[in-house]
């Protein structure tokens, strides 16, 4: 029997702080040329300074999220969860807020907004999790994608046709995801 | 993204904003002025 969905008036003050993993927009001749970009879904990237909201592709059918429905802002429990996400380029800490439909692994919410962010090696993550990847460049296979690298990976990348030629220093890539953000690091 | 079965629905009204501030400059509090020293007896 399939356990029922709680919906008694569980009202909350405080955030719910979970994970999530981005891929990289860039723009080099914009105002704020680094931002984060959803992985599935919409490729509209998070908006620098204020919250990100979920719609739903029914917006006048409900309020997103909605229960039974997949709309929402994903977040996971744990950045263990996020190691089999493909090809991230950023993981980082967010805080969730408005409805928020707690599942068994994450959560779908309304309203989420970035705490702490890194870039990653999406090889040395898959790998080691989000304290074994330490990036040094972020190269630019097309238009518009950052690809976070480490030096391994790197070669490795190059030797099988991956675009490299075009790249930049992770840190400074990084460094402006902050500064676009207004958040802290959060590699220790 | 898998996140497995829902469980709840939680409605978070934060007390205090998720969004970055910035921080105002703190105002340096003022010396305060020193009272006259009594004459000695």
């Amino acid at each position: 029997m399939e356990a029922r969905l709680e919906t008694g008036p569980l009202v909350s003050t405080e955030p719910v702080m979970a994970w999530r993993a981005w891929m990289l927009w860039y723009r080099r001749r914009a105002a704020e040329p680094v931002l984060l970009r959803p992985i599935v879904g919409s490729t509209r990237p998070w908006p620098p300074a204020e919250p990100a909201r979920a719609t739903c592709v029914r917006p006048k059918l409900h309020r997103a999220p909605f229960p039974h429905c997949t709309c929402g802002l994903y977040a996971t429990r744990s950045e263990e969860l996020l190691r089999r996400t493909r090809n991230p380029a950023v993981v980082g800490t967010v805080a969730l807020w408005g409805r928020v439909i707690e599942h068994e692994l994450g959560y779908r919410a309304e309203y989420a907004y970035p705490q702490r962010l890194q870039l990653v090696c999406y090889l040395c993550f898959f790998t080691w999790g989000v304290h074994g990847t330490h990036p040094t460049v972020a190269v630019q296979p097309a238009r518009g994608q950052l690809t976070p690298l480490c030096p391994e990976h790197l070669d490795l990348s190059a030797r099988y046709g991956f675009p490299t030629q075009r790249w930049m220093p992770a840190d400074e890539v990084e460094g402006a995801l902050l500064a676009a953000y207004r958040v802290d690091l959060l590699r220790r | 993204m898998n996140i497995g079965k829902e469980r709840r629905i939680i409605e978070v009204e934060p007390v205090t904003s998720p969004l970055p501030e910035v921080l105002p400059m703190p105002v340096p509090e003022k010396e305060p002025e020193l009272e006259p020293a009594e004459p000695g007896s």
